[in-house]
């Protein structure tokens, strides 16, 4: 007892204050070094035109051939005449597909996964693995096989889209579902549907497990409860287990909406941004830009955009939410 | 009612549900890619241009994975081991940084900590593609590009690890620190014997996870390795893809070859990373 009380009077000791210094000074520095140091670096050049490839100033390469340029950027990206220069007019295109793409995604993958957690929950402890898996296997495979795998499945001679439409038809069936620039629905580009459904089928596993295991945490007593008062099973759904997951809801639906943001495999792999630009996300500018057209500065502002964005729509989605179940 | 019919009764009730009526159909098609990928890979040249194509391969025919494998420029281990150079060097690496910070700010005051950890966590909010351009314009000018090591040194933290292991660490007791403070272990040694066991389960879960994440990351890879020795295996399957144009058997037998070893080594370690996965909410 007398030796606890002395440790604790004593605090740290040398020992521990070495330890301490020994651990947490690297980590400052590594910090300092790979997160603040690139952060401030990459707000800064988004006010310069900058390039790789030119010498540049003395400190950092900016300066020099890469002068600054203050707002310029951003005053570029609000010129909306149709005579705007290229990179303007597709960052026009790429902010309203991500938020398009995003806006689709949200929705339908949770409107497919809480149905589907609960029937899932529904079925035999035993046979519930077996399902879990069918729809968790995609998340572990790398988007690059999935990305590949689609557009196999979509490819309009070779693929199993068409081959199934030709089957159910009777005539043979010639979509290029992901290189026709003419074909829309609603006016949004098929392709951007055929890359949703691809996306959706790799990432609704994530939705699907978080769901499952907050379905499994509700007490059963509150569900024994109701069964007593003679609730239905839709009753059941609507006044007992979708209030209680409404926090686990808000929570996906913002990690959902951020990650649909920042969607760029799938689309670098099967489309590229094709056809015409119809499915160039934000991030697929951003990485167009800053590495293979060199224009690091621009790419550096229509991130800190693409930042913005991200920040703005989870902050007002989760009041949002919140002002529906706190009542 | 016979004591028989009523098993009967409840043998059905156990393994038909009208749940299943919606759930096979759908967990079938959500394998459907999977078999659409795996069934190319059989396929002969002649019948992948056949037009409408086929389901089942008309004959089997293992030609297109002996093609890929010894197709001079797809030297598949080389890109086996540089994925599983990075993926195990960060899972080391950020295991060890997370349990070690996360046990320092689980049990240690010290002036500045907590503004450090929180800074930490704040870290977590930005977005990759914020530190995308200038991450790599550091690794060009420590000539790191092209070198394995650009991909690991500048993942040795990850701040929703110290996050993590940090509400671990509160739950071992101090009187446990300080006995072995008494017995006169050392700092670094309290952390190696007494701490590191007790977060066995976490280091498992995440080390899973960051292992995962590692191996089917794209996007960082892409811009960091563009030599052909030093890609990665995501990064050499879009090539091939792309190479290989409309010779789908080829791509599919890659594919294969790629994806599926490692996608079973997952699907049995499955229960972990499902278990990472909803204690932590993480999203690649």
């Amino acid at each position: 007892m007398s030796l606890r009380r002395r440790f604790q009077f004593r605090g740290i000791n040398a020992a521990q204050k070495r330890f301490i210094a020994m651990t947490v000074i690297p980590l400052v520095l590594y910090m300092a070094f790979w997160t603040l140091f690139p952060l401030v670096w990459g707000f800064a050049l988004a006010f310069f035109r900058y390039s790789a490839r030119r010498a540049g100033g003395p400190f950092l390469g900016l300066g020099g051939d890469n002068p600054f340029v203050g707002l310029a950027h951003f005053r570029a990206m609000l010129d909306f005449s149709p005579d705007a220069p290229l990179n303007v007019r597709t960052f026009h295109i790429g902010v309203k597909i991500t938020l398009l793409f995003a806006a689709l995604v949200v929705p339908l993958n949770l409107s497919i996964t809480l149905p589907l957690a609960v029937l899932i929950e529904s079925v035999h402890r035993r046979m519930r693995p077996i399902f879990r898996t069918a729809f968790f296997l995609p998340v572990l495979a790398p988007s690059v096989g999935v990305a590949i795998m689609w557009g196999y499945i979509y490819h309009p001679q070779r693929g199993l889209l068409n081959a199934i439409l030709g089957k159910i038809m009777g005539h043979m069936v010639v979509i290029n579902w992901l290189g026709d620039p003419r074909l829309k629905v609603w006016g949004i580009p098929v392709a951007l549907f055929a890359l949703i459904i691809a996306y959706l089928w790799q990432d609704m596993g994530y939705n699907l497990v978080i769901f499952i295991a907050a379905l499994q945490s509700i007490p059963d007593y509150l569900k024994d409860a109701a069964r007593i008062d003679g609730v239905n099973s839709w009753q059941m759904f609507t006044k007992i287990t979708l209030p209680l997951l409404m926090p686990t809801i808000q929570l996906t639906a913002i990690l959902t909406m951020i990650s649909a943001f920042q969607v760029f495999d799938l689309v670098q792999v099967m489309t590229n941004g094709g056809p015409k630009y119809q499915t160039q996300v934000l991030l697929l500018h951003i990485y167009n830009y800053a590495f293979r057209f060199q224009r690091m500065g621009w790419a550096a502002a229509v991130s800190v955009v693409l930042f913005l964005m991200t920040l703005t729509i989870s902050l007002i989605q989760s009041r949002f939410l919140r002002a529906q179940w706190e009542y | 009612m016979t004591v028989q019919s009523i098993r009967y009764r409840r043998i059905m009730y156990r393994w038909f549900r009208p749940a299943y009526i919606i759930l096979v159909p759908l967990s079938l098609i959500a394998f459907l890619p999977f078999i659409w990928m795996i069934l190319g890979a059989f396929k002969t040249g002649a019948e992948i241009r056949q037009i409408p194509p086929t389901f089942f391969p008309k004959h089997f025919t293992l030609d297109n994975f002996r093609t890929v494998l010894h197709d001079p420029n797809l030297p598949l281990l080389l890109f086996y081991r540089n994925s599983a150079i990075i993926a195990i060097s960060n899972v080391i690496q950020v295991l060890f940084t997370s349990s070690l910070f996360g046990y320092i700010f689980a049990k240690f005051r010290f002036k500045g900590g907590n503004i450090l950890f929180w800074f930490i966590l704040a870290t977590m909010m930005i977005p990759s593609q914020l530190t995308m351009i200038p991450g790599y314009l550091i690794l060009a000018r420590l000539h790191l590009i092209n070198n394995l090591l650009g991909l690991i040194i500048p993942s040795a933290i990850d701040p929703f690890g110290i996050f993590l292991f940090r509400q671990f660490a509160y739950s071992i007791p101090t009187d446990l620190l300080d006995a072995a403070r008494v017995d006169g272990a050392g700092e670094f040694q309290i952390y190696r014997r007494i701490v590191l066991p007790q977060m066995g389960p976490a280091l498992a879960t995440f080390g899973l996870l960051t292992f995962m994440f590692n191996w089917n990351a794209y996007l960082w890879p892409l811009i960091v390795l563009t030599e052909q020795k030093v890609r990665t295996l995501t990064i050499i399957l879009t090539w091939y893809s792309t190479r290989m144009g409309n010779k789908y058997h080829l791509t599919m037998a890659a594919a294969v070859l790629v994806i599926m070893p490692v996608l079973i080594l997952f699907m049995f370690v499955q229960r972990w990373i499902v278990e990472g996965i909803t204690m932590t909410g993480l999203k690649t």
